[in-house]
């Protein structure tokens, strides 16, 4: 359980907030590429911790993130024309450029340099990989820009999504760190998904439903191990890398490709759950993609033209008792990401955590808070970078490995956590 | 109309949620095993707890290894210096954490352990001030607690032992 106050701290993430102001510490994904397709194209609403943002990609290719709203009367320049370096609202025709600054007010002179005084908030937004990320913090406090693998690897390694999750960002990154419910919730799937089935980890998991739990500290957040017997009285170990604040990476399986998630609010009540999946040796099958691209996986089916789940709370997430009496899911829910966005957005807009009766087996989840707790602390008190800024704390990986019983697995696994760019994975 | 999700997911409709204790107090058990420890484990009882009760270790040479007549007798000491027996101890809780020090080889974790799993109760263990140790002091200490802990957590410093326990409700 936690106190009010500390479940509000964590948990409330707007303007001006404790943990919103080191959450803005770090870079976080924005958009997919593809919502700013070409130069000139139509700008997107944009709504990160509790803000309400336009993207957009001027005629040069320059993207920018800026204030929603024009500062003249208040319209919302979704309305805007994009064109000729710039964003002109329809209304009275006043034109931002990507960094936010006005640059003509038609009815004033162009002598008087009133435009020059006319300038919207805006934040940087810059395009690695297939995502397009942005910094929210003080422009003086930017720190290096995101090294995680995944944005990293040729494009055709790669293929990440999002969804809305209405729900508050830490219960939906709490599910990521919650290693034993995956022998519950998802165990239909395990051996059916096309992009998990034929692991030989599979097997481990099905046949020893009693994990032992180790959690260690590491600079940037927490390794999460858990361990199931396997042969010659070794074990299995699967290690799933946390990093501050919201950042996963889950074991890998077999040759199939690696993934995780970030969360990122939105508002206090809604978040985004990007999902990446990547190899770091080889180009996704076309059989691998086409999974992905159909909410195979941990991706999800669309209402078509949104990034809200096909199955929603506004359909009972198409609920199937028949399934769940059958066993062929467990919770009647279909897929992986639904599985757990329905039972996360359950819990109410933001959990109550000083109601619930947490066991020892969730100390992953208190030693997540406790990190994020005292980070947040140092933060406020002493304004000290929180763990997960520095890009050296993102060269980090998920495992899957057998070891000896007496071996540690930061140590047995090691050279095997950290990212290796254009190495294999480590995977059972 | 919205569906029932739809309409139970508000945070409207959160305000009507039983406000009702929907837990008792479960009765955790926290033994220091080693010297370090026990100070750590001194301060801890100083706090306000609803069922906690602290614990060293005492004597367990004597005891019988694995598979031998469960005719122990291992001791462990409350707080005020009076000796307690081990098996009455775990028999009435919920929970033992087990509490080390980076870098020593808790020889009672075994027997803790061990009395635990006759009694069906969950073990967990802890390590702390891994900082000041040695990756090879840490190896050694968690080698020797992890055949006998369901959970096993490695602390940078103590202070996450007291937030562990509130989150238990200890």
């Amino acid at each position: 359980m936690l106190r009010k106050e500390q479940n509000d701290l964590l948990t409330q993430t707007g303007p001006g907030t404790p943990f919103g102001q080191m959450f803005r510490c770090y870079w976080v994904p924005a958009l997919l590429a593809e919502e700013l397709p070409e130069n000139e194209c139509p700008p997107v609403r944009v709504k990160l911790f509790s803000e309400r943002l336009l993207a957009f990609r001027d005629t040069d290719g320059k993207y920018g993130l800026i204030d929603e709203f024009c500062a003249h009367r208040g319209v919302s320049l979704w309305f805007g024309r994009n064109e000729e370096h710039g964003l002109r609202c329809p209304y009275h025709g006043w034109k931002y450029d990507t960094t936010g600054q006005c640059i003509d007010v038609p009815s004033e002179p162009i002598e008087s340099g009133f435009c020059k005084k006319i300038k919207l908030k805006s934040y940087p937004l810059v395009k690695i990989g297939p995502v397009l990320w942005t910094y929210m913090g003080p422009p003086d406090k930017q720190p290096p820009l995101p090294e995680w693998e995944f944005s990293l690897v040729p494009l055709e390694q790669c293929f990440i999504s999002k969804r809305l999750q209405e729900s508050n960002w830490l219960q939906a990154m709490e599910g990521g760190i919650d290693s034993s419910h995956v022998s519950f919730l998802h165990r239909g799937d395990l051996g059916t998904d096309p992009l998990f089935k034929g692991a030989k980890g599979n097997q481990y998991n099905l046949s020893d439903m009693q994990p032992h739990f180790e959690v260690v500290e590491q600079p940037g957040g927490l390794y999460i191990g858990a361990r199931r017997n396997a042969e010659n009285g070794n074990y299995y170990w699967r290690i799933t890398p946390w990093v501050m604040p919201n950042f996963t990476m889950i074991p890998p399986r077999g040759d199939h490709p690696m993934h995780g998630h970030f969360w990122v609010p939105i508002d206090d009540h809604n978040c985004w759950a990007w999902t990446y999946d990547f190899h770091p040796i080889r180009a996704l099958t076309k059989e691998e993609r086409a999974a992905m691209e159909a909410g195979q996986g941990l991706h999800c089916k669309y209402v078509p033209g949104s990034y809200r789940p096909l199955a929603n709370k506004d359909n009972d997430y198409l609920m199937d008792r028949a399934a769940q009496k059958a066993g062929k899911t467990y919770s009647g829910i279909e897929g992986f990401a639904i599985q757990d966005s329905s039972l996360q957005e359950s819990m109410g807009p933001v959990c109550d955590r000083t109601k619930e009766n947490l066991v020892s087996t969730d100390n992953g989840i208190i030693m997540a808070r406790h990190r994020m707790l005292r980070a947040a602390k140092a933060f406020m008190d002493k304004g000290t970078l929180p763990p997960g800024v520095d890009p050296e704390h993102h060269k980090i990986r998920s495992v899957s490995i057998v070891l000896p019983p007496d071996q540690a697995f930061k140590d047995g696994a090691k050279e095997a956590l950290t990212r290796r760019m254009g190495m294999a994975q480590t995977t059972v | 109309m919205q569906s029932e999700s739809a309409r139970m997911t508000t945070a409207e409709e959160a305000r009507y949620r039983i406000d009702y204790p929907n837990s008792k107090p479960r009765a955790t058990k926290v033994i220091a095993l080693d010297a370090p420890s026990e100070a750590v484990v001194k301060r801890l009882a100083q706090g306000q707890w609803q069922q906690a009760s602290f614990f060293t270790s005492l004597d367990f040479d004597g005891a019988p290894r694995s598979g031998e007549n469960w005719s122990m007798k291992a001791w462990l000491s409350d707080l005020a210096g009076r000796t307690k027996d081990l098996i009455d101890e775990v028999a009435s809780a919920d929970l033992v954490v087990m509490v080390a020090s980076a870098g020593t080889r808790p020889k009672a974790a075994g027997v803790i352990a061990e009395a635990c799993g006759v009694r069906k109760v969950m073990t967990t263990a802890l390590i702390i001030g891994s900082e000041e140790h040695t990756d090879e002091e840490l190896s050694r200490t968690l080698a020797a607690l992890r055949p006998y802990a369901g959970m096993l957590v490695i602390a940078s410093n103590d202070d996450y032992i007291e937030e562990m326990l509130v989150a238990l409700r200890a």
